[in-house]
């Protein structure tokens, strides 16, 4: 479902370094985590020199006086334990850097969706958002976590073995830096390899699941159409080619990781016993510096395995990292305001100036749109599905920029008051009200600090949804769950209109309100209506022509444009659209009959 | 580890390859004793001074010969071990494909399909686990810790074995018990992590609320709280897991210096050579390995058996609509006629269909119309058995279905669903669904009778363009078409379609009425609607309401009655109207 994403390596590496450009706020946490590191590291290089120091200077002589011993058991000892500490210090340290940079980018990606304009989120499914926002972070995360950890600490690790080995022996050293290009060739081959085979697998299994979960949700055409057999060989064949890719990525893994690593061990080792062999010939060998060597070996190989087998998920990391900065750049942005001065709304007048509006830049779905409403007045919408009067809604409330006609408040352009300024004057209540997982009290208030408990028990009991809330359990803390799916459409929509009228907007803005009400709670919502409209001005959507009767002013919108304006006594008088609708909505058979005739 | 008994079956199959892989990974695990043994005696012997050239040659060749076979037989064992573990998760994925083709809407309604993916993914994978690594860390473990231990209480000292291996016992248990913790602690980081994942999905269906109250600002600190929530998880699971590096450090640490302690002091007494020394503490560094993957091992199993256990039992689940021994493979064909006196669906008392009894002749058009939930799909569903157990019969072609094989029954009936489901694949495949050799004649003629061929080549790719989830997104009237396409390539004996023209307009409508009517002499068909336009011309028309027939005739009998069916007419003609703006 995702798009395939190829990058070249210099994109790969413009990703990885913008990455690594958010660990720039955790300079001081890097820096101790790197000292520790480094400490855990010369722990790691100084225990066997320890021991080559014990096998030399007192073993091999004999010289076994108990002082010098008791303090060298205990260094070494010592070394031991604290080094576990700083160990234990310096892994949290990086993984906690790790978390927090990731918190960040999440944070980062999430405020950039908000700021985006709704624009956005029509042409892009919301999946593909969240999937941004957690899955590619966590994907990012991992890389973090794991592979940029892993490189770091192996690196030191190898680094200061070979400065060890140099401070012991500095032509055996120098041979030994001879595994190195081997190492690193054999790296290069498995990341070339294994990138492709791995890639492979993922596709394949993403193309299986796919096909899965595609053959389960169309399971009922499946077996109707009796094309059982036929899927069932198309999906054997899909897994048969995941087992296939599976089985390649064992094969490389097989000859070139765990394997081919041990393999160079042992000729590392003959390089160590021959050069020691060798030299015997003519000069007497330490054996502890023997030691040593066989110890810094064993070491020298467990981080280099560990680096080769995170490989895979740096690519992961790079190409999440790339959806989600792109998802970062997007220019999609919620309109701007251009605030001159501090105005204030204070009366609530609405006005609308030949406003034409489209989404697409091609189809105007609004066409000179013309309109007042007076402050305290009720302008009501009404039309067929698609005939523009969410559009009207979606502008006012600034959710989409116009480029056409003006839209005045209070005779200003409304692009001229603050965000907050709109937001708070301008109380919507949208058709489907949105419930959030929390408590009822907190979807009345929302976000807003400022509120007290007093005044959201207010506003509840402003719009009666006191009656059905004080008879939950826990009343005002009920738990909503999912979409407050526990709730009836009407008790949901009271409390919406409560968290509205918390708000206390002077302009109230009715997106089909009433739209999906069951009749039990019909009542109590149109009470609540009248007293919300009172004083305040109202533009309402209406999907019931009886919730409009008694609006000033009811403009009638067809493919876009207002074909009749009226009151309701005038419009049914008018004989026209409305009074069609009217007709429908009141089931007056035989009227109907009139009419079509 | 009884998971390892319950997926006997699997290891008999592949006898050949887990013998050998496990015989190989035995040669690994001894040969691995070689080369400390070689350090010892070369060191021993640099040490006194009697190294030749001779002597350094033939351990090289040893130590060369010891690597290659390592690395061949490491090597092999992967193939056979980790290969047939992927098998295994390969024929396992397969059965259950095999068994969700076999289960019928029933099983689908009470399953959800996350759960059905997460089964053939997550489990599969830990079922694999099991068979793969399971198996390696089981072998491996007690064969590389058994022999490392016999070598060095048989070759090098007994006393000193037994002394060094002290620590290491904690070492496993610790290992094991810091997986638990892990475990549980990864689990709580997950769970954060799906809440997150929650409140970014609501922040995002509520965009419009969230910005409607400006509070775009106080919606991102409550992600930053939550997202907060999801570090502190992370950074126990963090510390858990930076537990694990340290103790084994010091334990082995621990071991490494009782060896070196007691050890100078066997050296001394002459029991052992420096050079054995030396030996014995690269053993010790093979041991770590073995104790590590035995504390795995059970967090392995323990996992692989929870998964097993779960498929297992979803592949036991019955198969609840099967054929009958006597079942004829003949194809239906004439008069569809019900007689049922109730129907319920699993699990609900409530009947949802009451007494539906009608005759429909082979060649004519039944019009069903009615409420949502009034029952019209339900009494669709019946015919094509995705339900069964009714009161009463239904008979096509004067036999009751159960008597026709379910394949055959199926092929008489060409079936468009209301929720028009397609395929990730080309709109060609789409309609050729029931036979993918169709020819293109064939597949543009269905396509024309459905009145989508027009659409159809104003596509990018024409024929040839992706649809379904992952492809170009279709308008709803534009799906509906291309499933009566699917529907008619089959040209089936009896076409139903359940309420499959609502999405398109009236003028198309008309248009596939008529094709159908012309290009479908002789044959059945059945149609529900909500628009009673698309069923006027009916031979029957049916109207339920709460699972009964309450009015019958056709168009020009119902007009007549004055009832349900002249109310809703009227009432969408005057629709109509409105949507055209009232002309």
């Amino acid at each position: 479902m995702e798009e395939k994403v190829q990058l070249s390596e210099r994109e790969q590496r413009k990703v990885l370094y913008r990455l690594l450009s958010y660990t720039k706020p955790h300079k001081r946490t890097i820096t101790l985590a790197f000292v520790l590191l480094l400490l855990t590291t010369v722990g790691d290089i100084v225990l066997p020199i320890l021991v080559k120091i014990f096998l030399d200077d007192y073993l091999t002589p004999g010289n076994l006086e108990f002082k010098p011993l008791l303090l060298l058991g205990s260094l070494y000892m010592g070394i031991q334990i604290v080094k576990a500490i700083l160990l234990f210090f310096q892994l949290v340290k990086f993984q906690e850097i790790a978390l927090y940079i990731i918190q960040q980018l999440r944070i980062d990606v999430f405020s950039k969706v908000q700021a985006l304009g709704l624009k956005y989120f029509d042409k892009t499914p919301a999946g593909s958002i969240v999937s941004r926002v957690t899955n590619d972070t966590e994907a990012i995360k991992d890389m973090f976590v794991t592979v940029l950890a892993t490189f770091i600490q192996s690196g030191f690790l190898l680094f200061g073995i070979f400065i060890a080995m140099f401070i012991l022996n500095v032509k055996l050293a120098l041979l030994c830096v001879i595994i190195i290009p081997i190492l690193i060739f054999v790296m290069v081959l498995y990341r070339k390899m294994s990138s492709r085979f791995y890639l492979e697998m993922r596709e394949r299994l993403s193309q299986l699941n796919a096909k899965l979960n595609e053959s389960l949700q169309g399971m009922a055409i499946i077996q109707v159409f009796r094309q059982e057999k036929r899927l069932r060989s198309e999906f054997g064949d899909i897994n048969e080619q995941h087992y296939k890719a599976g089985m390649k990525n064992i094969k490389i893994d097989g000859l070139l990781l765990r394997p081919a690593i041990d393999l160079i061990y042992i000729f590392a080792l003959i390089i160590v016993l021959s050069y020691f062999g060798i030299t015997s010939f003519n000069t007497s060998v330490k054996i502890g510096v023997i030691y040593a060597f066989i110890n810094y070996l064993d070491r020298f190989f467990e981080p280099v395995n560990q680096m080769m087998m995170r490989l895979s998920l740096y690519q992961q990391a790079i190409v999440a990292g790339s959806r989600v900065f792109k998802l970062l750049d997007e220019d999609t942005l919620a309109p701007a305001q251009k605030e001159e001065g501090a105005s204030q709304i204070e009366k609530g007048k609405v006005e609308f100036m030949n406003v034409s509006f489209s989404y697409d830049g091609k189809r105007d779905v609004l066409k000179n749109i013309s309109f007042a409403a007076n402050p305290g007045e009720t302008v009501a919408l009404v039309g067929h599905t698609g005939s523009g009067k969410s559009s009207i809604i979606n502008l006012m409330m600034r959710f989409y920029e116009f480029e056409r006609g003006e839209i005045l408040i209070d005779g200003e352009s409304i692009r001229h008051y603050s965000k907050v300024e709109i937001r708070k004057k301008l109380g919507l209540v949208l058709q489907d009200p949105f419930l959030f997982y929390g408590t009822v009290k907190d979807n009345i208030r929302l976000h807003n600090t400022d509120l007290t408990d007093e005044q959201i028990e207010e506003a509840a009991q402003f719009v009666q949804a006191n009656t059905f809330i004080e008879k939950l359990e826990d009343g005002y803390r009920h738990k909503v769950v999912e979409r407050g799916a526990t709730f009836s459409s009407g008790q949901r929509q009271l409390i919406a209109f409560a968290r509205t009228i918390a708000a206390n907007p002077k302009v109230l803005v009715l997106d089909e309100a009433t739209a999906n009400i069951d009749t039990e709670t019909e009542e109590a919502i149109q009470t609540a209506l009248a007293k919300m409209r009172k004083g305040r001005t109202t533009i309402a959507i209406a999907h019931r022509l009886s919730t409009i009767q008694d609006a000033d002013l009811i403009l009638v919108l067809h493919q876009g444009e207002i074909v009749e304006r009226g009151n309701h006594q005038e419009l049914l008088a008018q004989k026209g659209l409305y009074h069609k609708m009217f007709l429908l909505q009141n089931g007056m058979v035989e009227k109907m009959e009139d009419v079509i005739n | 580890m009884k998971v390892f008994l319950e997926l006997g079956w699997f290891f008999k199959q592949e006898k050949k390859a887990y013998i050998s892989g496990v015989f190989f990974l035995l040669v690994v695990a001894f040969l691995q004793l070689v080369p400390p043994k070689v350090i010892g005696i070369v060191a021993d012997h640099i040490n006194d001074g009697t190294v030749t050239k001779g002597l350094l040659a033939e351990w090289v060749v040893v130590l060369v010969a010891v690597g290659l076979a390592t690395y061949i037989l490491r090597y092999y064992w992967r193939i056979m071990i980790f290969g047939s573990s992927v098998k295994l998760s390969k024929i396992l994925r397969n059965r259950l494909y095999h068994h969700f083709t076999k289960m019928s809407p029933a099983f689908y309604q009470k399953s959800r399909i996350g759960d059905l993916m997460a089964h053939a993914t997550n489990d599969l994978q830990a079922i694999q686990q099991t068979a793969g690594a399971g198996v390696l860390t089981l072998v491996d473990s007690l064969s590389t810790g058994g022999f490392v231990i016999l070598t060095m209480a048989f070759t090098i000292s007994w006393k000193l074995t037994l002394i060094c291996l002290i620590p290491l016992p904690f070492m496993a248990m610790l290992t094991s018990w810091f997986g638990t913790m892990l475990h549980r602690s990864f689990h709580k980081a997950q769970e954060a992590f799906s809440s997150l994942n929650d409140k970014t999905q609501e922040s995002i269906t509520g965009i419009k609320v969230i910005k409607t109250f400006g509070q775009e600002q106080e919606d991102i600190e409550d992600f930053r709280k939550q997202s907060d929530d999801v570090v502190q998880k992370n950074i126990v699971v963090a510390k858990i897991d930076s537990l694990y590096d340290p103790t084994i450090s010091i334990i082995v640490g621990i071991s490494f210096f009782l060896s070196i302690v007691f050890g100078a002091k066997y050296v001394l007494n002459g029991e052992l050579t420096i050079g054995q020394l030396i030996s014995f503490t690269t053993y010790l560094g093979l041991l770590i390995w073995p104790m590590l993957a035995f504390g795995w091992l059970f967090n392995i199993v323990e996992r692989g058996r929870a998964s097993y256990d779960r498929v297992a039992k979803l592949l036991g689940e019955k198969v609840e609509i099967t054929d009958q021994k006597q079942a004829t493979e003949m194809v239906p064909c004439g008069d569809v006629e019900y007689r049922i006196h109730e129907f319920a669906y699993p699990g609900e008392l409530q009947p949802i269909l009451k007494n539906i009894q009608f005759r429909l002749n082979k060649g004519e058009t039944l019009g069903i119309v009615g409420k949502t939930g009034a029952g019209k799909t339900t009494l669709l569903k019946l015919l094509i058995r995705e339900f069964e157990g009714y009161n009463g019969e239904i008979l096509f072609g004067g036999a009751a279905l159960q008597d026709y094989k379910l394949e055959k029954l199926r092929e008489a009936i060409g079936y468009v669903p209301q929720d028009h489901f397609l395929f990730s694949a080309t709109v060609a495949e789409n309609i050729a669904f029931t036979n993918p050799s169709a020819d293109c004649v064939e597949i543009e003629l269905a396509a024309k009778l459905a009145n989508i061929h027009e659409d159809i080549l104003q596509f990018t790719d024409g024929y040839k363009t992706i649809v379904g989830e992952r492809g170009v997104s279709l308008s709803g009237g534009q799906k509906q078409r291309i499933s009566i396409a699917r529907a008619l390539l089959m040209d089936p004996e009896l076409l139903v379609l359940d309420d499959s023209l609502s999405a398109v307009d009236a003028k198309t409508e008309e248009a596939i009425l008529s094709a159908l009517k012309e290009n479908r002499e002789g044959k059945t068909t059945i149609i529900t609607s909500h628009r009673l336009s698309a069923i006027a011309h009916a031979n029957l028309i049916l109207v339920l309401e709460d699972g009964k027939i309450i009015e019958r005739g056709t168009h020009e009998e119902l007009m007549e009655q004055n009832g349900w069916y002249r109310e809703m007419y009227l009432h969408q003609q005057l629709e109509e109207l409105v949507e055209h703006g009232g002309h």
